[in-house]
């Protein structure tokens, strides 16, 4: 393993991994070249159904994809305006903060077997939905910052769905939990691998959860809290230049570490690929891994090109009523399957 | 309206709309019917009595004012301007009875109030305007759009002056298509 490499210190070598991991991929570089790519396609999707074009004109023979690298360029050139009402400190760091908890979870997720001794620990599936369940909390209190009547509505809204959808997401969480009976996202893996992909053992939770990350990562039947049509861009309304381009990009991190989480919970993560070592444990699963939960985001953003936004109310009483139902239903489905598995 | 209440669905029915809905948009995806027109590359080509720019023939002007008179969108303004004195009169010839006007009105129009009813080119009584059939106009600087007299006497240069002409036709498949003109005449 790593022959090439045969001037460095053994002794490095973990380091030099965990670095890779966090610095390349599946971390910083692949987030981002992943964010770029996945607003490109949700644009691009959304106007083949609308029988639009897209991007286009930024590099014609790509389909205009670096678009939103042109846009970024602007975005650095303008003035950040911060508003004489605005609260300053949480105004300006919390931005920053968002971004770092949206990329948090993706380190607690596993993307190959050979991940335990990277970030070894019993816990992850814990530990990633901690972090995950932490971001909302900012978005209200950057909303509240803003001192904007725009993004306090939006706040107020993220605060209602809040406490609407975070109870079904948990409960597909604790139903997958029940199912393989352990936290170790490795370990779940593993059971997948021996059995079968825990889609099929329990759909009901996969569904309830892709339903409850669509409403926290905001897209679009549930886009309520940016709502471009009626808030202008909710929480986040204020924000210009590269602030806003900060803001813009953490739901579709988020979104990337969501469904991270899904195809590690549901869709078996690494499943026919596996062994051991940096390579072959953990750089060749991760693009399986990496694979599955970029065809999820895919699809969630898709969502954009077919449905119209929900209401408020009937997006919070779906979340106490049916969505809660099938979050029931999934743990009862859960605790059936495992008793009859083993 | 408040005892109305929208036909309750089956949940069967609910899912299998949302299903549906997904498939629909998913075909769409696979096989995209696009409507849009590409357009400074191509344009659609207009009928020929649509009402397009028009421009103000300076020697048949009078000045008599009916068009800013006339123009329901008060986007015509009369502007005065200096008349170019005429030379000294030599001596031995006789001197003019009265003095030519200091200043002469002319009409200037501001393209983004105007709405082309045409009122002003057919109420004027010595027919100074000039149509044309240029129908688009865009300006890069703001400073350029502002109404002037010496730009209201050359027409504005169209951006689709080089582009392909096009015509819009249904089509049965895919809504509208656009084909080149000349393909079916």
């Amino acid at each position: 393993m790593m022959t090439f490499l045969y001037f460095i210190p053994n002794s490095w070598l973990p380091l030099l991994e965990s670095a890779f991991y966090a610095l390349i991929f599946p971390g910083f570089v692949a987030i981002l070249l992943l964010a770029f790519f996945i607003i490109w396609f949700e644009r691009k999707a959304a106007a083949r159904v609308q029988m639009r074009y897209g991007p286009l004109w930024v590099s014609k023979r790509t389909g205009g994809i670096i678009q939103l690298l042109a846009d970024m360029i602007r975005f650095s050139f303008q003035e950040f305006i911060i508003p004489q009402g605005a609260d300053f400190i949480p105004f300006v760091f919390l931005p920053g903060l968002l971004l770092a908890f949206s990329v948090l979870p993706t380190v607690f997720i596993p993307i190959g077997p050979d991940y335990s001794h990277i970030f070894p620990s019993n816990y992850s599936l814990l530990l990633a939905v901690a972090f995950t369940l932490v971001i909302p909390v900012y978005l209200v209190a950057l909303g509240w910052a803003a001192d904007n009547k725009f993004s306090f509505i939006g706040a107020l809204r993220e605060a209602y769905l809040l406490v609407s959808y975070e109870v079904p997401f948990i409960l597909a969480v604790a139903s997958a939990f029940l199912l393989y009976g352990s936290l170790d996202l490795v370990k779940i893996v593993g059971i997948q691998e021996g059995t079968l992909p825990g889609i099929i053992l329990n759909p009901l939770a996969a569904i309830v959860y892709i339903i409850a990350v669509i409403r926290a990562t905001g897209r679009v039947p549930y886009d309520i809290v940016e709502a471009d049509s009626e808030l202008v861009f909710g929480p986040y309304t204020e924000y210009s230049s590269l602030m806003f381009g900060f803001v813009m990009g953490v739901p579709y991190i988020e979104l990337y570490s969501y469904s991270l989480l899904f195809s590690v919970l549901f869709l078996s993560g690494w499943a026919p690929v596996t062994g051991i070592g940096f390579l072959g444990g953990l750089i060749l699963p991760g693009i399986v891994t990496f694979v599955k939960s970029v065809i999820v985001m895919c699809f969630l953003v898709f969502l954009r090109a077919v449905y119209p936004r929900y209401k408020l109310d009937k997006a919070v009483r779906a979340g106490w009523s049916w969505v809660f139902y099938l979050a029931l239903a999934a743990l009862l489905l859960s605790a059936v399957v495992s008793r009859v598995l083993w | 309206m408040s005892d109305q209440k929208t036909p309750r669905k089956s949940a069967f029915g609910e899912v299998k709309g949302h299903i549906d809905a997904l498939a629909t948009g998913f075909k769409y995806f696979v096989d995209p019917h696009r409507m849009t027109l590409d357009y400074p590359a191509e344009a659609m080509e207009l009928p020929k009595n649509y009402r397009g720019f028009f421009r103000l023939v300076d020697e048949k002007c009078i000045g008599c004012s009916l068009c800013e008179i006339v123009c329901p969108s008060n986007a015509i303004v009369m502007m005065q301007l200096p008349v170019a004195q005429s030379p000294a009169p030599q001596a031995g010839a006789q001197a003019p009875a009265r003095p030519g006007p200091k200043v002469k009105k002319r009409p200037v129009v501001d393209w983004g109030m105007c709405i082309f009813c045409y009122f002003c080119v057919d109420v004027c009584p010595t027919e100074a305007f000039e149509p044309s059939s240029i129908h688009d106009l865009s300006y890069f600087e703001e400073s350029e759009y502002r109404p002037t007299f010496e730009g209201f006497l050359k027409l504005p240069e169209s951006p689709s002056k080089n582009s392909k002409k096009v015509v819009a036709k249904l089509d049965e498949k895919n809504g509208i298509k656009y084909e080149e003109k000349g393909d079916k005449e």
